[in-house]
C-alpha cells in the first residue's frame, strides 16, 4: 500500500468524516488520495487557521455526544503549517483533541531549506501533546493511531503528524501489516490515572461535611469528562452552591437555584464574593487560571482546597491543595454523587450571604438591560445576549468570539444546553468563532449555532464566510459591532486614561460582504428591533447575519482588575 | 530566574523512551519555566530502547521544583522523573585540562590530584584527565591558576543514587 492509501485508511478507522484544510505542493499528494477515495467529507476553509478552529469546533461540539470525534485539518509544507499554529496553540490551552497533519519537504532534503521548509517539529513540540515525522511509510498507520490515542486520552490536546512528501507517496511490502481493531499503544511514559484513590474520596467528604461555607468550582474537565449530571447530583446532595469557570459554563443549566455563574475577572458578583468568603473550594477539572484567581498571593488563603483534576502537573501548580485527588472529574464525581457518608447540610447563613451578593448590582443591571442603549444611544450587548437568551431559550449552541461581547455572552446567557458554550478561553484567540461555528455544526447538525463576534474579531478570519457559503453552513452569525477593539477600549478607559491607542476601527459595509457571500443580513439599531431581527435569524433556514450597532461606552462589569486580587473587583463604575 | 549560584544546586533524573527530540523538549521546558540548565548528560539506559537523562539546575523552593519534575513527567517519552538526593546520591565529572606548566609544578599537581596523564607530547604543555566530584574539579583548576590554563572540556554531572 501506498503512504497516502495508509493515511486515509487509520483516519477512517478512527472514525474520521471530516477533513479541514488547505493544500499545497507537499500534502498533494494526500489530497489527490481524498479526491480518489471520497472517504470524508472535505471542508477548505481560506486560511490554515481556519482549517484548525473547525478542527476544533468538531471536538469540543461531540465531546458529549454519543459518537466523540477528534477534529483533523491538514495543510500543507512551510507557510501553509505555520498558519495553523495559532489554532494548535489555541488548542493546547484549551485541552481540545485535535489533528493536523502537515505536508513536509522530501527526507532527502530536510534541512537544506528547500522550497516552503520549515521546521515544523520544532516549532510544533512547544504547543502539542505530541508531534511526530514518520520517516518510513511503515511507521504512517500506527503514528496516526498513536496520536488519536494521546490527543483524546487524559486532558485532551492537539497533535500534530509532519508526513515528508517521499514517505507519503512510497509503497510498502506485502509483509506490511497492521491491525487497527487490536491496536494498543506502545506507550510506557503515557500517564494516565482516571480512577480516583477511595481513601482521598473518603477525606474529601469527611472535609465537605465539615465545610461551613464551600463553593464547587466547575472547570472545562467537567464538561469534557461528561460529568454534568453527576455534578449536578453532588452539588444538590451535599447543598453547595456552583461557581464556573469561562470552559465550565453549560455544564449544567446556568440558572440551576445553586448556580452563582461565572467566577474570576469578569466572573458575577456572587461568585466572586462566595470565592472571597469561602471556607473550602471543591474543584474540578480546572487550573486555578490567573483568570480566575487574580493575584495568587491574595487567593485562597487559609482556604482548604479539594482539587480534583486529570492532569497531576496543575495540581499544586497555583493553588495548593488540602486534598490532591489525581483523577477523571466524572468518575470522582460519581462517586461523591452516591455516596452515603455526605450530609445534606442546609448552611443557612452562608446561603443567605450569597443572596445578599446575588442582589449586590442585580437590579442597576436589570434596569440597563431593559434601557438597551448606553451613554452614546447605541445597543448594549448586555441586552442582545438577554433578547438572544429569551429567543432560543438557551438551547442553542453559542460559538463566541474574543472580546467583551464574549465576556458578557459568559455573564448574560442562560446556558441550558449541556455543553452548548464555545468560544478560545485560555489562549484568547480573536477570529476564533467563524471557523469554530462551522466544525460545531458540522458535529451537532440538530442543534441551531449561534456565532457571535465582535468587529475586530469577525474581520480576523471573515474568509471564513467562504466556507460557510459553499458549504451551507446553517450559522446565524450576531456582529456585535461597536466600531472598536472594545475589550481593549475598556482597560483603556480604566487604566490608560482614556487614550485609545489602536483600538477604533474604520469599519467596512459588512451588509455589503455578506451580501458577496450570498448570506441575508439585517441591521439593528435600536432596541425594539433586537427580538424580531433574532427571531428571523432563527428561523431561517441556512446562514444568516445580524449587525447590531453597539455603544462603545459598554463596559463589562464586574471586573477584577489584572493583578489585583478578588477583593479588589470593580463591581460599578460610579461606585466611590 | 537566571542563575544565583547562592541558590541550592537541585538534580533531577529522568527516564524517557529514545524518541527523537526528548532531550529538546526536556530542555526547552526548563528554559520555558526560565532557569539556566547547569548541566544536562545523556547516557543509554541498561534496559535498549531507554535513555537515562541527569540535569541540574538551582533552586531553593520545593514546589517550584516539584512542578518541573511534573510537567518533565507529562511528556509522553518520560518513564519517570525524580530529584536525586543530594546527600543519598553520587555526583561526578570528568574534565579534560589542557595547561602549561613545568615538570616539576606538573608532578606536585599529579601528587595532589593524581590525575590521569593523556598527552605531553608538546614541550610544557600536558593533557590530563581528572574524575571525581565537582569540587576536586574546580580546585584543581583554581590551584592550575588562569594563566596555565589552555583549554578546559567538562563533561557535566552524571549521578547514582544508593
Ligand atoms: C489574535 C488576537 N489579537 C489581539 C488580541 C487582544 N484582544 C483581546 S480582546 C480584543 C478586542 C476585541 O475586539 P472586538 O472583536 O471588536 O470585540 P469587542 O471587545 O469589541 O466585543 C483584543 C484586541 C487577542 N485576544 N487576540
Ligand atoms: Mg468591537
Amino acid at each position: 500500500m501506498k503512504g497516502t492509501e495508509l493515511v486515509l485508511k487509520a483516519l477512517v478507522d478512527n472514525g474520521v468524516t471530516y477533513v479541514f484544510g488547505y493544500t499545497g505542493g507537499a500534502i498533494m499528494p494526500i489530497f489527490d488520495e481524498m479526491e480518489k477515495q471520497k472517504v470524508f467529507t472535505f471542508v477548505m476553509s481560506r486560511h490554515e487557521q481556519g482549517a484548525a478552529f473547525m478542527a476544533q469546533g468538531i471536538s469540543r461540539a461531540s465531546l458529549s455526544t454519543a459518537k466523540p470525534m477528534v477534529g483533523v485539518c491538514m495543510a500543507t509544507s512551510g507557510p501553509g503549517a505555520m498558519n495553523l499554529v495559532t489554532g494548535i496553540a489555541d488548542a493546547l490551552m484549551d485541552s481540545v483533541p485535535i489533528l493536523a497533519i502537515t505536508g513536509q519537504v522530501a527526507s532527502t532534503v530536510i534541512a537544506t531549506d528547500a522550497f516552503q521548509e520549515s521546521d515544523v517539529v520544532g516549532v510544533m513540540m512547544p504547543l502539542t501533546k505530541q508531534c511526530y515525522m514518520p520517516l518510513s511509510v511503515e511507521e504512517i498507520e500506527e503514528t496516526i493511531h498513536e496520536a488519536f490515542y494521546i490527543s483524546k486520552t487524559g486532558r485532551g490536546g492537539p497533535v500534530v503528524i509532519d508526513i515528508p512528501k517521499d514517505i507519503q507517496i512510497q509503497t510498502t511490502a506485502q509483509t506490511y501489516q497492521f491491525n487497527a481493531a487490536k491496536y494498543e499503544p506502545d506507550l510506557h511514559g503515557f500517564k494516565y490515572s482516571p480512577e480516583p484513590d477511595s481513601t482521598l474520596i473518603k477525606k474529601a467528604v469527611a472535609m465537605i461535611n465539615k465545610s461551613e461555607c464551600p463553593i464547587i468550582l466547575c472547570g472545562h474537565g467537567v464538561v469534557a469528562s461528561n460529568a454534568g449530571r453527576n455534578l449536578k447530583a453532588f452539588a444538590e446532595k451535599a447543598h453547595v452552591p456552583i461557581g464556573f469557570t469561562l470552559h465550565g459554563l453549560s455544564a449544567i443549566p446556568v440558572d440551576h437555584p445553586l448556580s452563582l455563574g461565572m467566577v474570576g475577572m469578569h466572573g458575577s458578583v456572587e461568585a466572586n464574593r462566595a470565592l472571597q468568603h469561602t471556607d473550602l473550594m471543591i474543584s474540578f477539572g480546572m487550573r486555578f487560571d490567573d483568570r480566575v484567581t487574580g493575584d495568587l498571593k491574595q487567593f485562597g488563603v487559609d482556604v482548604d482546597v479539594i482539587h480534583v483534576e486529570i492532569d497531576p502537573s496543575e495540581i499544586n501548580k497555583n493553588v495548593k491543595t488540602s486534598i490532591a485527588i489525581n483523577a477523571d472529574a466524572n468518575r470522582v464525581l460519581k462517586l461523591l454523587a452516591k455516596d452515603p457518608e455526605i450530609n445534606t447540610k442546609p448552611r443557612r447563613l452562608w446561603f443567605e450571604q450569597l443572596d445578599v451578593y446575588r442582589g449586590e448590582i442585580f437590579e442597576e443591571v436589570q434596569k440597563e438591560i431593559e434601557k438597551g442603549v448606553g451613554q452614546e444611544g447605541q445597543l448594549l450587548m448586555k441586552t442582545i445576549v438577554k433578547r438572544l437568551s429569551d429567543v432560543t431559550e438557551g438551547k442553542d449552541l453559542i460559538v463566541s468570539d474574543v472580546g467583551q461581547h464574549q465576556m458578557i455572552l459568559a455573564r448574560f446567557y442562560n446556558f441550558q444546553t449541556t455543553n452548548s458554550w464555545f468560544n478560545s478561553g485560555g489562549a484568547g484567540t480573536m477570529g476564533c468563532a467563524l471557523p469554530m461555528s462551522v466544525g460545531v455544526k458540522l458535529a451537532r447538525p440538530e442543534e441551531r449555532v449561534w456565532a457571535v463576534c465582535g468587529d475586530g474579531g469577525f474581520q480576523m478570519n471573515i474568509q471564513e464566510l467562504g466556507s460557510i457559503m459553499e458549504h451551507e453552513i446553517d450559522v446565524k452569525i450576531l456582529l456585535l459591532n461597536n466600531g472598536y477593539l472594545g475589550m481593549v477600549r475598556q482597560w483603556q478607559t480604566m487604566f490608560y486614561s482614556g487614550r485609545f491607542a489602536g483600538t477604533p476601527l474604520k469599519n467596512p459595509n459588512f451588509g455589503a460582504i455578506a451580501g458577496a457571500y450570498s448570506i441575508p443580513y439585517q441591521r439593528v439599531e435600536t432596541p425594539d428591533q433586537i427580538m424580531a431581527a433574532l427571531e428571523t435569524a432563527a428561523a431561517h433556514q441556512g446562514a444568516y447575519m445580524v449587525e447590531f450597532l453597539c455603544d462603545p461606552s459598554e463596559i463589562v462589569l464586574p471586573m477584577v482588575p489584572a493583578g489585583g486580587s478578588i477583593a479588589d473587583m470593580i463591581v460599578s463604575l460610579n461606585q466611590e | 530566574m537566571t542563575t544565583i549560584t547562592s541558590r541550592k544546586r537541585r538534580a533531577i533524573m529522568v527516564y524517557v523512551a529514545d524518541r527523537p527530540g526528548v532531550l529538546n523538549k526536556i530542555s526547552m521546558l526548563i528554559r520555558r519555566k526560565m532557569y539556566n540548565v547547569e548541566s544536562i548528560t545523556a547516557c543509554a539506559a541498561r534496559q535498549s530502547g531507554y535513555s537515562r537523562i541527569s540535569l541540574t539546575l538551582h533552586e531553593d523552593n520545593n514546589d517550584n521544583l516539584q512542578q518541573v519534575i511534573l510537567q518533565i513527567e507529562k511528556m509522553t517519552e518520560v518513564i519517570s522523573a525524580r530529584e536525586l538526593d543530594i546527600n543519598e546520591s553520587f555526583w561526578r565529572e570528568v574534565a579534560l585540562v589542557k595547561f602549561e606548566a613545568s615538570q616539576i609544578q606538573f608532578e606536585q599537581f599529579n601528587k595532589k590530584y593524581s590525575f590521569e596523564t593523556l598527552d605531553q607530547q608538546n614541550h610544557g604543555v600536558h593533557i590530563v584527565q581528572l574524575a571525581g566530584i565537582s569540587k576536586m574539579i574546580d580546585d584543581f583548576l583554581l590551584d592550575l591558576g588562569d594563566d596555565k590554563i589552555i583549554e578546559v572540556a567538562r563533561s557535566g554531572f552524571t549521578a547514582l543514587d544508593r
